[in-house]
């Protein structure tokens, strides 16, 4: 990476705003915590009122001075071929990108940016070898025009098109044509409570809670009935509304989260929009999608909901930034995707050999139990067990069968789709030109069953999408169909020579 | 075992013979240090109590069975397994053991292609070539070339991937 002086060289600084911000926050402050602990242990801390409240100052203005510290040793300057981002408190680090590393800028504003009127950018810059959190980089506390400026100044400013375009930087550029592609319907936050993920949400809130009453000092908890109240309507009453809260909880988070989602095309790139109390702006360039993938869990599926997602090369945190709908009619789902990646057709069902597999492997554990149990009721008269892993060998029935429904795989003239799992269903739609490898799994049971896995590699998303369980015959021609000529390679031999 | 074709084309060369003598000498140390393990199990452990007498014997049987397998018969069995290839447009292997893996990157999606050589590959004079593209599951890695033979495959395969190369993603 080549460090080139920018020709505008005026370094440009944050809002000082966000020194406020960070100080209500204690964002730089939070890592003296566990120092601050200590000492106070050590000091002895021990009551008094006046104790605490130097405390208290003592932590906000330490609080406000690494805040403004900072604040004033950040800097960055967005050249017209580079982003160089100056920063450290006392190690300084100059970070410079290349814009066409640049995969993407979020502009996120949380509920206290917006009292201040800031947002704050991050931008996804392809590192390679740098993993995790090091790929991004975060300008906080900019305005919310700074932050547009930038987003735009950044995707748009492309090598092929500079070009083309004398360089004024105080100019936005008329915007392109707004395209909508999907907006959130609040009736579909409905769908929630059957969303796994969402359900978490309102028990994690509970967890907190409970945390929050152990610790509350013991004249402060109310008086709880001893268990003999415990009688069936106390349970049955607690347990509705265990459910209630649960329901409510997932639709309040799907709602704060997904809150007036909107996904819009501007010009090249894909811009989501989303979030109740963080507004979210995410943009994507759609020339890097190389697929999308539709999830449905098994909740979803009850209703006909679907989530859609982008997968696109190189970027970071790709979850929850390549969402192109957080949850929708599964119709809607499907057309949204048809409209970024092409349709291969319906997909085809795995041999027979693959239900058998599926159906063994749920039922073995089963059976597993079943025999140790049996074994058991022999020697000591634990019955129980055996019982208990006859049920779990039944379960393994429908389970098996219902992940064989699950599994499909076809073959289009420019993308093709793999499907595979049961409590969370997801189907990927890939382009042809999304694949980097193939990788052909057998393992010994597959070998004897004439079947094999086969992952297509992808260096977006997971990274690999899998057919689980092909006819092992199928897998050349299924290798050859969804990618480029080389994976001829796979295709055997007629009359290959053998070689020792 | 059947005699059912393999799904895809097999690549066609094998590692180098030494190999097979640097996969030895892991299984001989991973069953070394098993066997101490065991050892120490059998000293400290009561005589008395539940299933203790039970895996008194089973866990020294189950070392021995390892060291077996894992020095007697596994390098072998993973030699004749392991082939490699790079053809005109792609770098083609088969790795493992009980289960197998082809894997087939093209020249053009390569990224970097690392050499690597441990402590014991530099005894028996091996090196492992790892050829990487944009996918973290799309990595080729072929385990045990003599030295010269990863080296020229590495230049190769660097040079070509440059002058082929498109997006790379």
């Amino acid at each position: 990476m080549t460090v080139e002086a920018p020709p505008t060289p005026h370094a440009r600084r944050t809002s000082p705003l966000i020194v406020l911000l960070h100080t209500v926050t204690f964002r730089q402050a939070r890592g003296f915590v566990p120092a601050a602990l200590g000492i106070g242990a050590a000091v002895g801390v021990n009551g008094g009122r006046g104790a605490v409240i130097g405390m208290v100052v003592a932590v906000t203005l330490v609080s406000l001075a690494t805040a403004a510290l900072s604040w004033w040793r950040f800097s960055y300057v967005d050249g017209p071929t580079t982003l160089v981002v100056t920063r450290g408190l006392l190690a300084r680090s100059v970070r410079t990108v290349p814009n066409d590393r640049i995969r993407g800028v979020e502009v996120e504003a949380t509920a206290l940016h917006r009292v201040f009127g800031l947002v704050r950018v991050r931008i996804d810059a392809a590192a390679g070898a740098v993993s995790g959190k090091e790929e991004e980089l975060v300008v906080d506390g900019v305005t919310r025009a700074e932050g547009d400026r930038l987003r735009s100044v950044l995707l748009t400013r492309r090598p092929t098109r500079t070009a083309a375009r004398p360089e004024d930087d105080a100019a936005p550029e008329p915007l392109p044509a707004e395209e909508e592609f999907a907006h959130f319907d609040n009736r579909w936050l409905l769908y929630a409570p059957l969303v796994g993920g969402y359900l978490v949400l309102p028990l994690a809130a509970v967890g907190a809670l409970f945390r929050l009453a152990d610790e509350l000092p013991g004249n402060l908890t109310p008086d709880l009935p001893g268990p003999d109240a415990l009688d069936a309507r106390v349970v049955a009453i607690a347990v509705a509304v265990a459910v209630v809260v649960l329901v409510a909880g997932a639709v309040v988070g799907a709602a704060v989260v997904n809150w007036g989602f909107r996904l819009t095309r501007r010009g090249g790139s894909l811009l989501a929009v989303r979030g109740l109390i963080t507004r979210r702006h995410t943009e994507l360039e759609i020339d890097r999608i190389r697929g999308v993938t539709l999830a449905e869990g098994l909740g979803m599926r009850l209703v006909r909901a679907a989530r859609v997602s982008a997968l696109v090369t190189g970027l970071g945190d790709a979850a929850r930034r390549g969402q192109l709908l957080p949850l929708g009619p599964r119709e809607e789902a499907l057309q949204l995707g048809h409209r970024l990646v092409d349709d291969p057709g319906p997909l085809h069902r795995h041999p027979p050999a693959a239900r058998r597999r599926r159906l063994s492997r749920a039922m073995t554990p089963g059976v597993v139990v079943a025999v140790v149990g049996a074994v058991l009721t022999a020697t000591d008269g634990w019955w129980w067990l055996l019982v208990a892993g006859a049920v779990l060998a039944v379960l393994g029935i429908p389970l098996g069968l219902g992940r064989y429904a699950s599994l499909g795989s076809v073959a289009g003239t420019t993308s093709f789709s793999v499907r595979s799992g049961w409590l969370s269903r997801e189907q990927a739609v890939l382009q042809r030109r999304a694949v980097v490898g193939w990788s052909v799994q057998q393992s010994f049971f597959q070998r004897r069953a004439g079947l094999a896995t086969v992952v297509a590699c992808v260096g977006a998303g997971s990274g690999g999408y899998a057919a689980v369980d092909l006819a092992a015959q199928d897998v050349p021609r299924f290798a050859l169909a969804a990618s480029e000529p080389w994976a001829g390679t796979l295709e055997p031999r007629v009359a290959a020579p053998s070689l020792g | 075992m059947t005699t059912a074709p393999p799904p895809v084309r097999m690549p066609a060369w094998p590692l180098s013979r030494s190999a097979i003598w640097l996969w030895v000498t892991q299984g001989l140390v991973s069953a070394l240090a098993l066997g101490v393990a065991a050892t120490v199990f059998t000293v400290f452990v009561p005589h008395e109590g539940g299933p203790l007498p039970l895996l008194r014997w089973a866990v020294p049987a189950a070392a021995a069975v390892y060291a077996v397998v894992a020095v007697g018969i596994r390098p072998v069995f993973r030699y004749r397994v392991h082939r490699w290839e790079v053809t005109g447009d792609a770098v083609f292997t088969l790795t493992g053991w009980l289960t197998r893996t082809w894997t087939l990157v093209p020249i053009a999606r390569i990224q970097t292609v690392d050499v690597t050589r441990g402590v014991l590959q530099q005894l028996f004079g091996l090196a492992s070539v790892a050829v990487l593209t944009a996918s973290s599951q799309g990595t080729v890695r072929v385990p045990n070339l003599e030295l010269d033979v990863a080296q020229r495959m590495a230049e190769d395969l660097a040079h070509r991937a440059e002058a082929v190369r498109d997006e790379a993603t």
